[in-house]
């Protein structure tokens, strides 16, 4: 450490590191463990999450609105410029490291049953560590370019999550699809480091958006106003560094991809849903409750950068996402593409909530559905193994995620539909449970900044209020389909053997640990308003809700739910649907609202034919190029070939006979031959002779 | 009348055909003809130019010592040829070439 902390400060950042790199050491020794289905490397991850959980609830309670604590390492120069190596411990990442911790230590407690017969075992401990390691470094990484590796990592083991059954055709499809909007994102996220850095000179997240942080100073000093799109040059204070102003709004168009992207908002969403190809409990941890909280995160740490009007692009996409995703939710039959969309509708929430102003209570619906979508998935999983049971023991050709199918399961999975109902409680967001406090604080607050507005502002709210009835009547849908009536398969066949329970302790012990998160009693001591809990009390910006709003909205948005609620309850429960299979509306929802059609046949078609075009002119007019020069350079080397053969090898080959001739003449003389020796001598008699006579 | 000229043709003609013999026949008896053949036209050249030694008679004396020298020769080759025989069974002088390097 090059600077100075106070010895209780160095022991937090301490504690901090091991509990972050203790995930690493786990998925380390599980890659050298033999064995591919070693039972060993579900309890090494296990117990490296656990270790880790209670050193960050340790480290939460020292850092939890006392002072941050910033320690960091020289790292490496290049040129003038200085990078470091730290960790950042403010109120935003220690809550992160103790969320990510503690929905991560069920998660891997319910892997060890619900992986328990996979092949890949060990490999699924060792991604899922990796994993574990690289968010809570994210969460805790200091400055934007160990982010920006950090969020890379948490990327890429995402994209080794989905594939994980890589022999599937889908789920290999899934992950590049994932692993290709991800990176639209993470270019966005490296445009606007290297901008801000460009501007700034730092990367020191402390520095640039802390509590006296270099943004902030820049806003006071231009007039509260600094990036409005009146100013000509953004202005550093100490920097004499001009840039225009649309570099500004290319940074925040860089953050929005890079949100979009991992957040999975319009118009980058299309990959969630498909990643549901990976195994259950990978769903409830990375893409429900913390591997796409990350742009929320990201969001949150980057938040002075923003002005009014990005702030309400922010806001409108946020709104649009969340109600689009709780739109097509309401049609789909696949479980989990039904708990995908309702993750894309929260996430939604989130970025709208970001938006509009409301900062504490986005992060508090960000911990808050962290529990109760992570629940929902796993209740999921048991749901899906159960069904793939009965579908293996009758041997029936039906799809396990497929709610048609279901029905009934209360009876025979009772502790999971208990779960089920405080998931789907929580997530409607009805009154005593965490999920009402963080949603009616996002609705408040969404009608108070649209109010004295521009009345086309006002859809914001009144869409988010529909959201909120939306996700009510789709998780009823879900649980009234899945869990009451009949199971729908028993009257098609007749001897259907069902064998199913809720699982061992491993099942149930996870649940319930994210069950009791989904209740008020962890964040409010009040169960109808969170207006004076410990976590709003923790973030200063966003004060929750003022005015008229504060009561009549959460009474009213809760008596609407609960009738809708009762409602779909009504349809459902009593088989016949009332709702017709056709129309355009369903369509509409029933086929994602077309974004995949559009996509494909607005980028993919037209990459795919440039892909060809390029291919083609490759293929005839470069190759046909080479080929050329190749044929000129084969006839060339004929000729060479024809010259030194008949020339230059002619002309040796004539010496070579040459010599052989003289040689073969000589060796006569030389033969032992007595009659030879004679003769010669007799020539040269005869020579002598004649040289004689004619000279 | 006969002249010294026949004579020295007739040595010559003799010597040719000794010296064709010499080179070219694979018989080492035939060479030693040959050979003979050679010293017969010196010797008869050596009569025909003893007309011009009239009181002496020089050119006859000398015939026959070297009549007799030759006799000698013939004596001592035809040992040799036998000698050859007995060592490589064959007298053919192509294939006795142990004279080469």
């Amino acid at each position: 450490m090059e600077q100075f902390l106070p010895p209780a400060d160095s022991l937090t950042i301490n504690i901090t590191l091991i509990a972050v790199l203790l995930p690493l050491a786990a998925a380390v020794i599980n890659c050298i463990l033999p064995g591919k289905k070693n039972k060993l490397a579900g309890w090494i991850s296990t117990s490296a999450i656990l270790t880790s959980a209670i050193l960050s609830a340790l480290v939460f309670s020292l850092i939890w609105n006392a002072h941050p604590v910033h320690a960091f390492i020289h790292w490496f120069t290049i040129g003038t410029t200085e990078l470091n190596a730290g960790i950042l411990l403010n109120n935003l990442s220690v809550l992160m490291l103790l969320l990510v911790n503690l929905v991560a230590l069920p998660v891997h407690l319910y892997s060890i049953a619900y992986m328990g017969h996979d092949d890949g075992f060990k490999r699924y401990f060792t991604y899922l560590s990796f994993f574990c390691f690289s968010m809570l470094a994210l969460v805790v990484a200091d400055n934007l370019v160990t982010l920006y590796i950090f969020w890379e990592l948490v990327g890429f083991s995402s994209y080794l999550l989905i594939g994980f059954w890589f022999t599937r055709d889908k789920a290999v499809m899934a992950n590049k699809k994932a692993f290709i909007m991800n990176r639209i994102g993470d270019i966005g996220l490296l445009m606007t480091i290297i901008i801000i850095y460009s501007v700034f000179h730092t990367f020191d997240i402390d520095k640039l958006f802390g509590k006296t942080s270099i943004v902030e100073s820049v806003l006071l000093l231009n007039r509260a106003g600094w990036l409005s799109p009146n100013e000509n040059n953004w202005i550093v204070p100490g920097i004499s560094y001009h840039l225009p102003i649309i570099w500004q709004y290319i940074a925040f168009a860089g953050i929005f991809l890079a949100v979009a992207a991992k957040s999975a908002q319009f118009p980058l969403h299309t990959w969630l849903p498909d990643a549901m190809e990976g195994p259950t409990s990978i769903s409830a941890l990375i893409h429900a409750a913390t591997m796409v909280a990350a742009g929320v995160f990201l969001l949150a740490r980057v938040y002075p950068l923003f002005n009014p009007v990005e702030l309400t692009i922010l806001a409108i996409v946020g709104c649009f996402t969340a109600f689009m995703a709780a739109t097509i939710a309401l049609a789909q039959n696949d479980l989990k593409r039904i708990l995908a969309y309702s993750t894309i509708s929260q996430l939604g929430y989130m970025v709208m909530a970001m938006g509009v102003g409301a900062y504490s209570s986005s992060l508090f619906h960000l911990v808050t559905h962290a529990f109760f979508k992570c629940l929902l998935f796993l209740v999921a999983g048991v749901v899906i193994h159960q069904v793939a049971h009965i579908r293996d023991d009758n041997q029936l050709a039906i799809d396990p995620q497929n709610i048609q199918f279901m029905g009934g399961l209360r009876k025979k999975l009772p502790f999971t539909f208990i779960m089920a109902i405080i998931g789907g409680v929580a997530l409607a967001g009805l009154p005593f449970t965490s999920g009402f406090l963080s949603k009616d604080g996002i609705l408040t607050q969404t009608f108070a900044w649209s109010a004295g507005k521009n009345p086309v502002f006002e859809l914001v709210p009144v869409f988010s209020v529909l959201t909120t009835l939306l996700t009510a009547f789709y998780i009823t849908r879900m649980i009234v389909k899945v869990f009451f009536g009949e199971l729908r398969i028993a009257p098609v066949v007749s001897t259907l053997k069902i064998n199913i329970d809720d699982g061992g302790w491993l099942y149930k012990l996870p649940m319930l640990l994210l069950a009791t998160g989904c209740f008020f009693s962890l964040f409010s001591a009040n169960p109808i308003s969170a207006g004076h809990s410990w976590f709003l009390s923790g973030f200063l910006s966003g004060s929750a809700g003022e005015g008229s709003y504060t009561f009549l909205i959460p009474v009213s948005v809760t008596i609407a739910s609960l009738l809708v609620i009762y409602y779909a309850w009504v349809i459902y429960s009593n088989r016949a649907n009332p709702f017709p299979q056709r129309g355009i509306l369903f369509d509409i929802a029933c086929r994602e609202w077309y974004f995949d059609t559009i996509y494909e046949r607005v980028i993919i078609k037209p990459i795919l034919f440039i892909g060809r075009a390029c291919f083609w002119t490759d293929r005839r007019v470069i190759d046909g190029f080479i080929v050329l020069f190749a044929k000129a350079a084969i006839l060339f080397s004929r000729i060479a070939a024809f010259i030194d053969r008949r020339i230059i090898d002619g002309f040796i080959d004539l010496l070579v006979k040459l010599v052989r001739g003289i040689g073969n003449l000589v060796r006569l003389f030389q033969g032992g031959r007595v009659q030879y020796y004679l003769y010669s001598m007799l020539m040269a008699i005869a020579a002598i002779f004649i040289l004689k006579i004619f000279f | 009348m006969i002249t010294i000229t026949d004579f020295l043709l007739v040595g010559a003609g003799l010597f040719c055909i000794g010296i064709y013999m010499l080179v070219s026949k694979s018989n080492l008896i035939q060479i030693l003809i040959g050979i003979e053949l050679m010293l017969n036209a010196a010797i008869l050249n050596l009569v025909a130019f003893g007309r011009y030694d009239r009181f002496n008679n020089g050119g006859q004396m000398f015939a026959l010592f070297a009549i007799v020298l030759a006799a000698a020769t013939t004596a001592v080759t035809l040992a040799i040829i036998l000698n050859v025989y007995k060592r490589y069974r064959t007298i053919d002088p192509g294939k006795i070439d142990g004279l080469k390097d």
